[in-house]
């Protein structure tokens, strides 16, 4: 079954304009001018039931809008979208209680009160009765190892536990589908891994949907089989990891370093990056020379060290950015 | 209801680790009222004298009762907030929940004012009863009528306040409304009982809002009279009833018109 299905998906926005200056401010008040801003347009995609889907894209994409969209926030101008076969625009508060959202950037919970407390709270929100809001107040602190600080008010927390604790918070009715925004921002490398840890451990255990977006490929990379990239509000790629990989991975960098200074003869399908004394940097296009040809252009006998490498998914990423027009003028 | 009561007590949870704060308002009140009192017995000139028909016990009293509602009951949460809630986008992530927003927000309200408003009681007895006098004619069995008319009239205060914010859907700032609103609230039926105003304005003023929100709870504890206590009721619900329709009006038309930018 598909836990999320959009069609043509579409949301504009209207934003102010104003000329610089004072005569600008005067000019705006008897004249205001606003322009047109097509945030989403026309994105179709679905999820299965149980998939873990990187929603990504550079700022302005569109990626929070579609986020908002389907979680029934904000009003699409077209198209239409179901989660879980709920229409988020008719029924909200019905889809409130099957969705589970975390927004990196912004608290959801209750400041000065305790994350049992507000584990509480959420629970009567979500109309759970006292025994079972308790019991699973105790199985998510386990999973999330939150016994440590269940007791202490959530403005004395670090980070990487408030963000545990808001993970939690959004788990409490056992949602069948998690949207994440960002979940990891500005966390530590050692957080980072560990909450990705238990969203995998999340996603297996309690087979939850989750919807993905972040600009930290580490997150992508570990977490996700299929990834959807936007640009100026349209889809431009939707493939699985693997795929991407496969296809996108066909370039491979080859550092070494060599007995003695040398100059590379151009060859088709070698692309030197960096030649610095006896150290070259080439990146190798596959698809044109066979890794082992490359390697007898460049003549091993002479090479003292040498590391080859795929390409960097964050490269791979950020070049389908690049190769797709219209990158500025969106709305996240 | 269960999820506004523990909306309810979650703020009442969170600001009785600030009492202290509402002390601090306790300096404005006192000296707000201090200024009344001399005010009141300057005008009162000769014991016994009335004045609009309220004695001077009655209209010190009628003032450090409407007062104490204000400062009692103040709060940011319906005004302020909401509407910067709206403008900055943040209703977003408040609205994704499985409850009506304006009804989180009155209930984070009650929360507040559940606090604040009995410890202000407390201060505008001892007050009252040190510097002015106790009340001629007042028994305390009546409150047990009145208190349920404070609680409307700060419900309903709370509700068309709520309203106003809610214009923030359409407008930039809905401060300058919620200021005249204020403003008016506080003239007309706070500081001054409606019967002090020309006879001409009288019922045009019992039709406002004032009516129920400050004058009646206020006339009530100086002045009580069943009949009376029955018509306030019955006007307090009519306009809580067309001030939650209006409120869930608004709310609806402006949740179609929300704009988030930015991720």
């Amino acid at each position: 079954m598909k836990a999320i299905q959009a069609e043509g998906l579409a949301k504009t926005f209207r934003v102010k304009q104003k000329e610089k200056g004072m005569k600008g401010s005067i000019q705006s008040v008897f004249h205001p001018k606003t322009e047109e801003v097509r945030a989403v347009d026309g994105v179709s995609f679905s999820v299965e039931e149980g998939e873990v889907l990187a929603f990504i894209g550079p700022n302005g994409a569109g990626k929070s809008t579609t986020i908002k969209m389907l979680t029934g926030i904000l009003y699409p101008d077209g198209g239409k979208v179901e989660v879980l076969g709920i229409d988020p625009v008719k029924k909200r508060k019905q889809l409130a209680y099957q969705i589970g959202t975390v927004f990196g950037q912004k608290e959801q919970l209750w400041t000065h009160l305790t994350p049992y407390d507000n584990f509480k709270f959420f629970a009567a929100i979500y109309d759970i009765p006292e025994r079972e809001a308790d019991a699973r107040i105790r199985e998510l602190g386990e999973t999330f190892a939150l016994g440590a600080f269940i007791n202490t008010p959530v403005r004395n927390l670090s980070l990487g536990q408030r963000i545990r604790c808001e993970i939690v918070a959004s788990l409490i009715h056992r949602p069948s589908v998690l949207f994440l925004d960002e979940p990891t921002i500005g966390l530590d490398p050692v957080v980072k891994e560990n909450i990705r840890q238990l969203i995998k451990q999340m996603n297996k255990e309690f087979h939850t949907t989750i919807f993905l977006t972040s600009h930290d490929i580490g997150d992508i990379e570990k977490l996700c089989k299929r990834i959807i990239i936007v640009n100026a509000g349209r889809i431009v790629l939707d493939d699985s990891m693997q795929n991407l990989k496969y296809h996108y991975l066909n370039k491979k960098i080859v550092e070494m370093k060599l007995q003695e200074e040398t100059t590379l003869a151009p060859m088709q399908g070698i692309a030197v990056l960096k030649e610095k004394g006896c150290h070259v940097k080439l990146e190798v296009d596959t698809t044109k020379m066979r890794i082992n040809d490359a390697l007898a252009h460049i003549d091993a006998e002479h090479v003292e060290d040498i590391n080859i490498s795929n390409v960097p998914l964050e490269n791979i990423i950020m070049e389908i950015y690049k190769s797709e027009k219209g990158a500025d003028g969106g709305l996240a | 209801m269960r999820k506004y009561a523990v909306i309810y007590r979650s703020v009442l949870m969170e600001n009785m680790q600030y009492v202290m704060n509402i002390f601090m308002g306790f300096i404005s009140y006192f000296m707000f009222i201090f200024v009344f009192i001399h005010l009141w017995n300057y005008m009162y000139s000769s014991p016994g004298e009335l004045i609009s028909g309220y004695t001077r016990e009655q209209m010190i009293w009628y003032t450090m009762i409407t007062e104490m509602m204000w400062f009692g009951a103040g709060s940011g949460t319906v005004s302020r907030q909401a509407a910067k809630d709206i403008r900055s986008g943040n209703i977003a992530y408040l609205m994704n929940k499985p409850y009506h927003y304006t009804l989180y927000i009155l209930a984070k309200h009650a929360g507040e004012w559940s606090i604040q408003l009995p410890m202000y009681a407390v201060l505008a007895t001892v007050m009252g009863i040190t510097m002015v006098g106790s009340l001629p004619d007042f028994h305390a069995i009546t409150l047990l009528a009145v208190i349920p008319c404070i609680i409307l009239g700060i419900t309903i205060n709370a509700v068309f306040k709520l309203c106003i914010s809610l214009i923030s859907f359409w407008i930039e700032d809905s401060n300058p409304f919620q200021w005249l609103y204020d403003k008016l609230l506080l003239i007309v039926g706070t500081i001054f009982p409606i019967e002090i105003f020309p006879a001409q304005m009288q019922p045009f003023l019992k039709l406002t809002p004032i009516y129920t929100v400050c004058y009646g709870p206020a006339k009530l504890i100086v002045d009580f009279d069943m009949g009376k206590c029955v018509e306030i009721l019955v006007v307090q619900i009519i306009y809580l009833a067309a001030g939650c329709s209006l409120m869930f009006f608004i709310y609806g038309k402006g949740g179609k018109k929300l704009y988030v930018n930015g991720g």
